[in-house]
């Protein structure tokens, strides 16, 4: 069979997932020039030269064969503990809102590790579980592969991380549901979590009031959870964000106060306006409307990914595209939740919206990763 | 395999409910926010960001009669504290929560204020109590100090960035360009009370911090003065700051008022009292410290002057009264500066009440002009175990009702007393009332007190739990006769009773209120003249008493003081004995007796005798008010 430039094209080219990808691309440099204005033109352009370096990985990961990662298991893990690992190094590490999870070289912020390291924590993950072919049930299977879980997971939380630990929950979570684990695992880990998150917090405040002192889970943290469970707590401190983000959301409407005509966020209202609170400003400046075309769109993005998925001719590419649905799709149900009040305040990016390199980078080489798998679905 | 591939379907369908499920449950939840409660947020939004600031009004200026100026506002250099400031807002946060152990330290209010506070001479806890004042609106800065002398403000200026939050404002405070003058008459201002501010009517829309008139007219024509306050509705951001005015209202400026008062009158009758009060002490009656002094025009009820000693400066309330200036003005060694001494004591009238004692005989025909009385010195009528004394013990001898006013003999007004005692029907007590006594004339100032008119029912009531002091006896009558016993009046009263006399007997009511000068495009609202009480005293009556007035200044009691007056006076002295005091001395008169415009009341407490102490203030006052060379004159007066 002749392949025609177009056919060769369709082969290499998932078309939906780029332009889906585009769209999103577009929409949040958008809304990043609108939560920036008074903030200085400089941001849009990082930004956008994010999205550019974001470029690199995407084209490198895409023309990369996935395949070869899964015999890079050794330099991959060490690469991921060290990436984790590296903003505890003193002097690499920058303190920023309670938790050192930037890595800094001679004074200059460089990047958060922990985002790249979803992308590796994807690929060991994808290699471990995919040794089972589709059946993880004996008791030890099950444990080896939480251990590398929990491995990445205790390094997160050293930083400490809590949300991008959480996102490295999902990611497992994902991958573990395509990779066969029976589903009472997936029970008995969901149990072993609840009661080890309440416990956690009986047993932190203990240990706080035993020590004096801030110990164990950050007190920001407690409270950001607490504040959660009820909203009221405090409206001036922890319940604070999630109030004036709630009504910068609410007051937005059906249509939207218009692009950067948002009080609340104009104002000063909302916090972390252009990151992590990025939804915030579109619902109430675009309303419900803006709100619903975002909704939309990642829709379609996951769609896309999620076709591309089960177009894998293995099931190594399968996972790995399990693993960039679940990241992807656990960061928008907890950011855009986190805005509205249905998920704890944790500090993870919106994907391809919120402002930040780090996350940029590491999203669309995520896409290249999807892509590699796309271009090679039928075996080279 | 095929299942395999199978499972790995179903693995996916799985993943892909699960992104459309978490995908429904944001879209439900944001359609109850943006949709369903759209509104809701909208307006929460909107209180978010628009705070309301309220702009006060100037306050009314006051002037006398001629437009003079009394009270006027001028611009203050004012250093206030910027509650919004970051360092300051945490504090104030940390003090009003409800965890005290979290209240800033005494070396944290310290650290944060020392230095201002050791440039404004104060202390570092002193500028936190008037910074952490709660009572203020949470975004208005809080004045620290008023009056600040220019040398700290350019300090404030130069070293701007070593005092954050410090501003330096003009701000309209009350001056007064005629001092002390008149200080009890316009009263003061000052900060409104927790008890003022909940007993104020909401409409007029008073906040905590407002200044607003605390005593005499200052308080009486609040509404007048007071004005209507501006708003400016500011959109603020998350940490109180100012970002943009969003709309806003003018403030409209109280109304000026002009009042009765001559001002030139006022410094006379001030002077006048310290006069009298040196007098006495010449006289040696060393405890005469204090007086009052009142003038009405007896035609329309205006009062041209009225005067308190001792006085206080009102400049004092400016910003804040420290607490020791506050105890000097109420300590009883101060003879209490505050009081208004002219309507809010009553003292016993004595031989000025004989005026009306008199018009109350002539009038029950108990007496007429020539009647003759004996008077002997000593008086026993009631019997010889009760002797009476006429303050001239040797006796005036044979003389006629006339001549008693004249000579203020007791003895002749013993004897109508007895008479009305014996009459029963209390007639004493009735004309008294008549002319308004034992009530409120109905000045507009506050505080006025109603005074006291004494008879049996009144008798029999204080004396509830002693039963054997009940009964209502001749003493009680003879004594009110001369104007003792328990007869109370303020100053205002025995000048209104004068000027009812000298008007042919109508109790004009006494106002201070002239006009309330109009705003742009208004009317000036103009005080009508009223009658406070008719006395319904015939003519003849009043032409008896006023011949034997005329008599009083021409040559009575009061010969001395209105020797050479060239204005014919009709007055009467008064020496009010008070138990364990020194005499209190009167003189209450009208003037000119061809026809009486000015009706003058003085009293000066344990002063000595009216006629060598109360007469010469008034004699001075009535020279002002005739345009006539102001003299002090010294005489003697033995009567009471």
């Amino acid at each position: 069979m002749d392949k025609t430039p177009y056919t060769r094209f369709r082969n290499a080219v998932n078309l939906p997932l780029v332009i889906w990808t585009v769209a999103l691309l577009i929409y949040g440099s958008v809304m990043v020039s609108s939560a920036t204005t008074g903030m200085g033109s400089g941001m849009l352009t990082r930004q956008l030269v994010g999205i550019a370096v974001g470029l690199v990985p995407l084209v490198v990961a895409w023309v990369l064969d996935y395949k070869v990662l899964k015999h890079w298991m050794g330099p991959l893990l060490v690469g991921l503990c060290i990436l984790l690992i590296s903003p505890r190094i003193p002097g690499l590490g920058y303190e920023a809102g309670g938790a050192t999870s930037w890595l800094q070289l001679f004074g200059v912020r460089l990047f958060q590790p922990s985002e790249p390291a979803k992308l590796i924590f994807i690929a060991v993950m994808a290699a471990v579980v995919s040794e089972y072919k589709g059946r993880i049930d004996k008791p030890q299977d099950v444990l080896r592969v939480i251990s590398y879980m929990g491995l990445a997971l205790v390094l997160i939380l050293m930083q400490p991380d809590l949300g991008t630990g959480l996102v490295f929950v999902a990611i497992a979570a994902g991958m573990l549901l395509v990779g066969g684990m029976k589903g009472r695992w997936f029970l008995i880990f969901g149990l072993a979590a609840v009661v080890a998150v309440g416990g956690i917090l009986l047993l932190d405040t203990a240990l706080d009031n035993m020590a004096g002192e801030d110990v164990a889970l950050k007190d920001y943290q407690k409270d950001r959870l607490l504040v959660f469970i009820d909203n009221t707590r405090d409206p001036q401190g922890a319940g604070y964000n999630l109030a004036q983000s709630k009504i910068a959301v609410g007051s937005g409407g059906v249509s939207g106060k218009g692009l950067a005509a948002g009080t609340q966020s104009n104002l000063n209202f909302l916090p972390e306006r252009h990151t992590d609170f990025i939804f915030a400003v579109l619902g109430e400046e675009l309303g419900f409307t803006g709100a619903v075309l975002l909704l939309g769109l990642y829709l379609a993005l996951l769609i896309s990914a999620l076709a591309i998925s089960t177009s894998s001719r293995d099931l190594y590419g399968a996972l790995i595209c399990a693993g960039i649905i679940s990241m992807w799709s656990f960061q928008i149900l907890e950011n855009i939740g986190m805005t509205i009040g249905m998920m704890p305040i944790t500090g993870i990016p919106l994907p391809f919206m919120s402002f930040g390199s780090s996350a940029m980078v590491t999203n669309l080489g995520a896409v290249g990763m999807l892509l590699s798998v796309w271009s090679r679905r039928y075996g080279t | 395999m095929s299942t395999y591939r199978q499972e790995l379907k179903s693995r996916f369908a799985a993943l892909g409910i699960i992104v459309v499920i978490m995908l429904a449950s944001l879209f439900v939840r944001l359609w109850t926010m943006q949709v369903l409660q759209g509104d809701a947020y909208a307006a929460k939004a909107e209180n978010n960001r628009v705070r309301e600031i309220s702009i006060d009004a100037p306050r009314g200026e006051i002037y006398d009669r001629n437009g003079v100026a009394l009270v006027t506002n001028r611009a203050a250099l004012a250093v206030s504290v910027d509650p919004s400031e970051d360092t300051v807002r945490l504090l104030l946060i940390r003090s009003q929560n409800s965890d005290t152990a979290d209240d800033p330290t005494k070396s944290e209010i310290e650290e944060r204020f020392s230095p201002l506070a050791d440039l404004l001479g104060m202390t570092a806890s002193e500028v936190w109590e008037k910074v952490s004042d709660t009572r203020v609106e949470a975004l208005r800065s809080r004045v620290v100090a008023v009056d600040v002398p220019i040398d700290v403000v350019s300090q404030l200026a130069e070293r701007q960035t070593e005092f954050p939050a410090v501003e330096v404002d003009e701000i309209a405070v009350r001056e007064y360009p005629q001092g002390n003058l008149a200080a009890h008459v316009l009263g003061y201002t000052g900060e409104i009370s927790d008890k003022e501010f909940t007993e104020s009517d909401s409409s007029a829309g008073y906040e905590l911090g407002d200044i607003v008139g605390k005593t005499g007219i200052e308080a009486q024509y609040e509404n007048v003065l007071q004005g209507d306050k501006g708003w400016r509705r500011i959109e603020v951001n998350a940490s109180g700051k100012a970002q943009s005015v969003v709309s806003e209202q003018a403030a409209v400026p109280g109304r000026d008022i002009k009042l009765t008062l001559d001002i030139e009158v006022q410094r006379v009758a001030e002077k006048a009292l310290a006069d009298a009060i040196a007098e006495a002490h010449s006289q040696d009656f060393d405890d005469a410290k204090a007086g009052a002094a009142v003038v009405l025009d007896l035609t329309t009820g205006e009062v041209i002057a009225m005067a308190s000693a001792p006085t206080y400066d009102p400049s004092i309330f400016l910003g804040s009264i420290s607490t020791d200036q506050w105890e000097d003005l109420t300590d009883e060694a101060s003879e209490y500066p505050l009081t208004n001494r002219a309507i809010m004591s009553a003292y016993p009238p004595a031989s000025t009440f004989k005026a009306i004692t008199g018009l109350a005989g002539l009038e029950a025909g108990v007496t007429y002009e020539n009647k003759t009385y004996t008077c002997s010195g000593k008086w026993t009528e009631m019997g010889e175990q009760w002797p009476k004394w006429c303050w001239n013990h040797s006796g005036h001898g044979t003389i006629s009702f006339r001549s008693g006013i004249e000579q203020s003999c007791d003895v002749v007004f013993y004897e109508i007393g007895y008479e009305f005692y014996k009459r029963k029907e209390e007639e004493l007590q009735a004309m008294a009332r008549s002319f308004g006594l034992g009530s409120k004339l109905g000045i507009d100032l506050p505080g006025e007190v109603k005074g006291r008119v004494p008879d049996a029912e009144w008798k029999a009531d204080f004396n509830e739990d002693y039963p054997e002091y009940q009964m209502w006896l001749p003493g009680d009558t003879v004594n009110m006769a001369i104007g003792q016993g328990d007869l109370l009046t303020s100053p205002l009263q025995i000048a209104s009773v004068y000027g009812a006399i000298g008007n042919g007997g109508a109790v004009m009511m006494p106002h201070l209120m002239l006009e309330v000068l109009p705003g742009v495009g208004e009317e000036p609202t103009v005080y009508e003249p009223a009658v406070a009480y008719e006395t319904g005293v015939s003519e003849s009556s009043l032409a008896v008493m006023h011949r034997a007035l005329v008599d009083v200044t021409t040559e009575g009691t009061a010969l001395g003081v209105f020797r050479g007056f060239e204005v014919t006076v009709a007055g009467k002295t008064g020496t009010a004995q008070v138990a364990n005091k020194d005499d209190y001395a009167w003189f209450a008169a009208y003037a000119p007796a061809e026809d009486p415009k000015y009706a003058v009341a003085v009293i000066v407490e344990q002063g000595g005798h009216g006629g060598s102490v109360a007469g010469p203030a008034a004699r001075q006052i009535l020279s002002q008010l005739f345009g006539l060379e102001i003299e002090q004159v010294h005489t003697v007066d033995e009567s009471r």
